[in-house]
């Protein structure tokens, strides 16, 4: 095999897990551009998400095991509603200072954390892809399927989102609302519901990452805690608070992080990839996309 | 259609409006009057609902209203022209529009409205597409106009709609008020520009650092020597 191919090959391995983190920093962005909320529990609701589609696959429940794409249906709208109640939770913290964000959200990872623990064990688990494990051969360059399945779903996930933000009447509204709290209640626009739709979104992205990712990743408690500090390091990279910049952030968070650890060094991968974002935040503090931030209002 | 009775609104501690009373009547143009933090905008927020009185009481058709929250007080029929413009920046004009009519549902009429809007103010119609945040400072005032008139109000809430705009612009913004009034719409109007909007009106309020100081027809008003000194630049 020679180096382009062994290059390319790293390049799609990168773009995968890139994907991964996109979806997670796209969580962060939205909530942070219609909030003004940072939800360090993130990480956590990526967990959990993955556990409650995962669940339905594996057997976990009842001895049930419905087919891959319904678990992947089941785990993102429960996921969904989840962000719906943590609307709730969110919304006297939002009008807090940062501490007490800081402080209620990462708590709030915590008790999700432990009650993952509590409910499913430490231990985690092997998750079976519903794809053949071996990997694929495209013009000499190998691919396991799954990571196939996650880069494309992702994808489709992301151009829906936007199509869904740009054309329809909610999306707009959503957006409005992110802009400007006040006006746009008093356009008649119900800014609260506005918010869980946004954590909904967020929350139901991040259980079909976790979903996508379970083959490939390990499943466990734990899991979200790494997943979680790159998606939102993916987030400030690309200007927290952009759509288009959690994605642009989480695929150069991802490609940077495969390469490192292809061609560089695999036990310093963590810490280039975050040294790369130090750069680039030195070099345009407004992140990649760096869009305007609208103020709180 | 309005009548306010003793409202007191506060920010924290601060004590910005302190127990004012007045009436809004059906058909008519009523102008709040004062100079920089006097309370005008605190008044009209109160009544959009964006900020909720600590006592006193708001009828709209009899009914109170203090306590609802702002999008369920425009869906009663109360549009609010913000004080600064405050378009949705990054929406295209047309969208700003499609979101002052949100809570409506008949897509027909919103459309038949929006193409209204258009030929009231042909500017907008020419920029449909582009980012509101793109449009000069006349532009945007006629859009914040456009957007609350989308909702199909039967009462506009003005503030300082003349602010930081060019002398043409403002004569064209007094007479699309006029324009509105005389096709029956109630208004009330908050404004620093003294002279022109008791020009328009037929009744004012001037306010001094939260308090009502003089309330009476517009006429009155602008005979009153103290206010032509005061407000009007005379004497
Ligand atoms: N968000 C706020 N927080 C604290 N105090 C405020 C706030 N907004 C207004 N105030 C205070 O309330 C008082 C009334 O302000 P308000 O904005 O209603 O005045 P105004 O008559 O609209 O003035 P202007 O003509 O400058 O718009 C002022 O003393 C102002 O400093
Ligand atoms: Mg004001």
């Amino acid at each position: 095999m020679n180096t382009t191919s062994i290059f390319i090959q790293t390049l799609i391995g990168g773009i995968g897990i890139g994907s991964l983190y996109a979806l997670i920093a796209l969580g962060y962005s939205m909530v942070y551009r219609s909030m003004g909320l940072v939800n360090f529990a993130h990480g956590s609701i990526y967990m959990v998400g993955t556990y409650l589609g995962i669940i339905w696959y594996t057997g976990l429940v009842l001895g049930l095991h419905v087919s891959y794409p319904v678990a992947f249906i089941i785990g993102v709208l429960l996921n969904g509603l989840l962000g719906v109640l943590l609307e709730r939770i969110f919304r006297p913290l939002a009008k807090l200072d940062l501490m007490f964000m800081l402080l209620g959200t990462i708590g709030l990872g915590f008790v999700l954390d432990n009650l993952a623990v509590i409910i499913f064990g430490a231990e985690g688990f092997a998750v079976r892809s519903p794809l053949p494990n071996a990997p694929i051969n495209i013009a000499g360059i190998l691919v396991l399927p799954q990571m196939l399945l996650l880069i494309c779903v992702s994808a489709l996930l992301m151009v829906g989102l936007q199509v869904f933000l740009s054309t329809t009447k909610t999306g707009k509204a959503m957006r409005a609302s992110a802009m400007d709290h006040d006006i746009a209640s008093a356009m008649g626009i119900p800014v609260n519901r506005m918010n869980a739709l946004t954590l909904a979104i967020g929350s139901g992205l991040a259980a079909a990452a976790g979903i996508l990712a379970a083959p490939i990743v390990y499943v466990n408690p734990a899991m979200g805690a790494a997943v979680g500090l790159k998606g939102f390091a993916a987030a400030i990279l690309g200007g927290l608070g952009s759509i288009p910049g959690a994605i642009a952030g989480g695929l150069v968070f991802g490609v940077v992080e495969a390469i490192s650890a292809g061609f560089i060094s695999s036990s310093y991968t963590k810490g280039i990839a975050f040294f790369v974002v130090v750069i680039v935040l030195m070099l345009k503090p407004s992140g990649i996309v760096g869009e305007t931030v609208i103020e709180k209002v | 259609m309005i009548t306010v009775e003793n409202l007191h609104t506060y920010y924290g501690n601060i004590h910005a409006v302190k127990g004012i009373s007045f009436e809004v009547r059906k058909g008519e143009i009523t102008t709040l009057i004062g100079a920089n933090g006097a309370g005008k905008s605190t008044i009209i927020k109160t009544i959009a609902g964006l900020l909720h009185p600590k006592v006193g009481t708001i009828l709209y058709d009899g009914a109170p209203i203090q306590k609802l929250a702002a999008d369920q007080i425009v869906r009663l029929g109360i549009g609010y022209v913000p004080e600064g413009r405050r378009v949705f920046p990054v929406l295209t004009v047309d969208e700003n529009l499609e979101m002052g009519a949100y809570h409506r549902s008949d897509k027909s009429g919103i459309i038949e409205d929006r193409d209204r809007m258009y030929e009231i103010f042909p500017r907008l119609k020419e920029r449909s597409k582009q980012l509101a945040g793109s449009l000069s400072g006349g532009e945007q005032q006629m859009l914040a106009i456009a957007r609350a008139l989308m909702s199909k109000p039967q009462l506009l809430l003005m503030d300082e709609p003349s602010l930081g705009l060019a002398p043409i612009l403002v004569k064209q913004v007094f007479e699309i008020i006029t324009e509105l009034n005389k096709n029956g719409m109630t208004i009330l109007l908050s404004e620093q520009n003294a002279r022109s909007s008791l020009k328009i009106a037929q009744h004012g309020i001037v306010m001094e650092t939260g308090k009502i100081r003089f309330a009476d027809t517009a006429k009155a008003l602008q005979e009153n020597s103290i206010i032509q000194q005061a407000y009007l630049g005379v004497g």
